[in-house]
């Protein structure tokens, strides 16, 4: 068992996600960086999407009841253990009372911490990923047990990782043309491919809403499905990625797609993060 | 016969496909929409699901698709016989319609030049139809709300609408499965629950099954209330 000290900002248990639930309305969820979540899983010999804890922009204090080894990884939360510096990305061994400290996001605004075993959590359609409307709750709160399965890790000989450069250095983020994209104007194409982006206020695990707008005068469609990275459009021009927790179905015109990549990539930029749009030919 | 209307194939994501019918929303469409999606789902074992909107359908492939996929398709819709939805249910909603539920009933009333009384009635003496769940979990788009009371949404969204609440929005109706912001006037509130995440499945209703409210008093609303939470009240489809 893991007991909550302090949740941080926003932490919650994600996974893979609900992948095949989406045509009664369920969001595909799961964890925002899914290549820092697999790494983590990695590095503990982990299935790759077993659940994991994700904590974004400052992480909390957690207090372990049994040992365990774990690892950390995505944004660099200054991690201390009993009040001891550890390391993003290495396995840690855990004993029985020891506190995890979490501070303040760095390089990145999400941290993924996965446990040996993963963690365990009610399954439901088919994943443990917390979500409004599906898990009774969306976020991990003060107080709360979390448990994981008790799997003793045994270390590879000479695993030794060495990852690349960090996701979030990365300003261009990749897309693909989306349905709509072929209603904008050319003023319209050129400026979503030349201009820089930002992120607004307004972002979440649902949709960030950008605060540089486009000229166009678009009609709304007839309400069609959309997926987490689907860029939409609204008539006055204000660009909406829908992120992983997104609606299963939208409205507004779907100018853009991210690529897998492109997601993980702007789920760990957020407030007033820029970037460019990196178009890649798909569907040509 | 005619020949079918062909759609649109594109490539959004490499291992999702859109598939969109250049036509309004109307019944063959929507009859041709689920068949389609059934019969994808039946014959492509890759296909992990396919989501539906109004006039389009979106196949999700377990790996990136290949250059045969969009031939594949167009042969299974050709090989489509006629459909027409025969095997669809009929659900039967009960609707607690006041304005202590219904907020928004004596305005919208008003704007609309009616009595609420025959607000309320117009909005019961029809049959709707499902045509996809999207939105929230267990949101079910209907059609059929009579164009007397159809009226565009509130420029500013109500930030909590409770779950169960019914409202009009535009052209649609529909029901809150679950608490959330909302544009729609609401008129009512079901006891009934829309979506149930750890049942088998967690929704009553499909694409292409019809839905009548009937009104109901609060005393019969309290009734069907403690018999759902007793699992004792079970809504039946004809």
């Amino acid at each position: 068992m893991i007991e909550v000290l302090h949740p941080g900002i926003y932490s919650s248990i994600q996974d893979a996600g609900r992948l095949g639930s989406q045509s009664i309305g369920v969001p595909i969820s799961g964890a925002m960086d899914r290549v820092a979540m697999q790494w983590a899983n990695s590095l503990l010999n982990n299935p790759l999407d077993s659940a994991v804890l994700e904590m974004s922009f400052k992480g909390p204090k957690l207090k372990f009841h049994e040992a365990t080894t774990i690892v950390l990884s995505g944004a660099d939360m200054k991690p201390r253990l009993n009040e001891k510096k550890i390391a993003n990305n290495h396995p840690v061994a855990i004993k029985e009372k020891d506190i995890l400290h979490l501070g303040t996001a760095y390089h990145g605004c999400r941290t993924y911490m996965a446990v040996a075993g993963g963690i365990q959590s009610p399954l439901i359609l088919g994943s443990r990923s917390q979500c409004r409307g599906i898990t009774p709750d969306t976020i991990i709160s003060k107080h709360k047990l979390i448990s994981f399965n008790k799997t003793p890790f045994l270390q590879d000989k000479g695993a030794r990782v060495h990852i690349a450069a960090p996701l979030e250095n990365k300003k261009d983020i990749p897309v693909f043309k989306g349905p709509e994209f072929h209603l904008l104007s050319e003023v319209a194409k050129k400026q979503l491919l030349e201009n820089r982006f930002t992120i607004s206020m307004d972002n979440s695990r649902m949709a960030y809403v950008l605060k540089e707008k486009i000229n166009v005068t678009l009609p709304s469609i007839w309400t069609a499905p959309v997926l987490p990275g689907t860029v939409q459009c609204t008539t006055g021009g204000v660009l909406i990625v829908l992120m992983r927790d997104a609606q299963t179905t939208g409205g507004y015109p779907r100018i853009l797609q991210l690529s897998d990549q492109g997601l993980n990539l702007l789920a760990q930029k957020s407030t007033n993060d820029s970037f460019y749009f990196s178009i890649t030919p798909l569907n040509e | 016969m005619k020949s079918k209307a062909p759609f649109r194939f594109f490539l959004i994501h490499p291992k999702v496909v859109i598939l969109e019918w250049n036509l309004k929303p109307n019944q063959f469409l929507l009859s041709d929409l689920i068949a389609f999606k059934n019969k994808i789902i039946s014959h492509f074992k890759d296909v992990i699901q396919v989501t539906q909107g109004y006039h389009s359908l979106m196949v999700f492939y377990k790996n990136e698709v290949s250059k045969e996929t969009e031939e594949h398709l167009n042969s299974l819709y050709e090989s489509l016989v006629q459909t027409s939805l025969k095997k669809t249910k009929l659900w039967k909603i009960p609707v607690l319609y006041n304005l202590e539920v219904g907020p928004d009933l004596k305005s919208l009333a008003q704007a609309l030049q009616i009595s609420p009384a025959s607000l309320i009635e117009q909005h019961y003496s029809v049959i709707y139809q499902v045509q996809f769940i999207g939105f929230l979990p267990g949101f079910l788009y209907l059609n059929g709300l009579p164009k007397s009371i159809a009226y565009p949404r509130k420029t500013t969204p109500t930030p909590k609408v409770s779950r169960g609440s019914v409202g009009i929005g535009g052209e649609q109706t529909g029901i809150y499965p679950q608490e959330s912001p909302g544009g729609w006037h609401i008129i009512g509130k079901t006891p009934y629950p829309l979506f149930q995440p750890t049942k088998k499945h967690p929704c009553f209703a499909k694409a292409g099954d019809r839905i009548e409210f009937y009104p109901i008093t609060e005393s019969e609303f309290t009734t069907i209330s403690e018999g759902i939470s007793a699992k004792t009240y079970k809504i039946i489809p004809q």
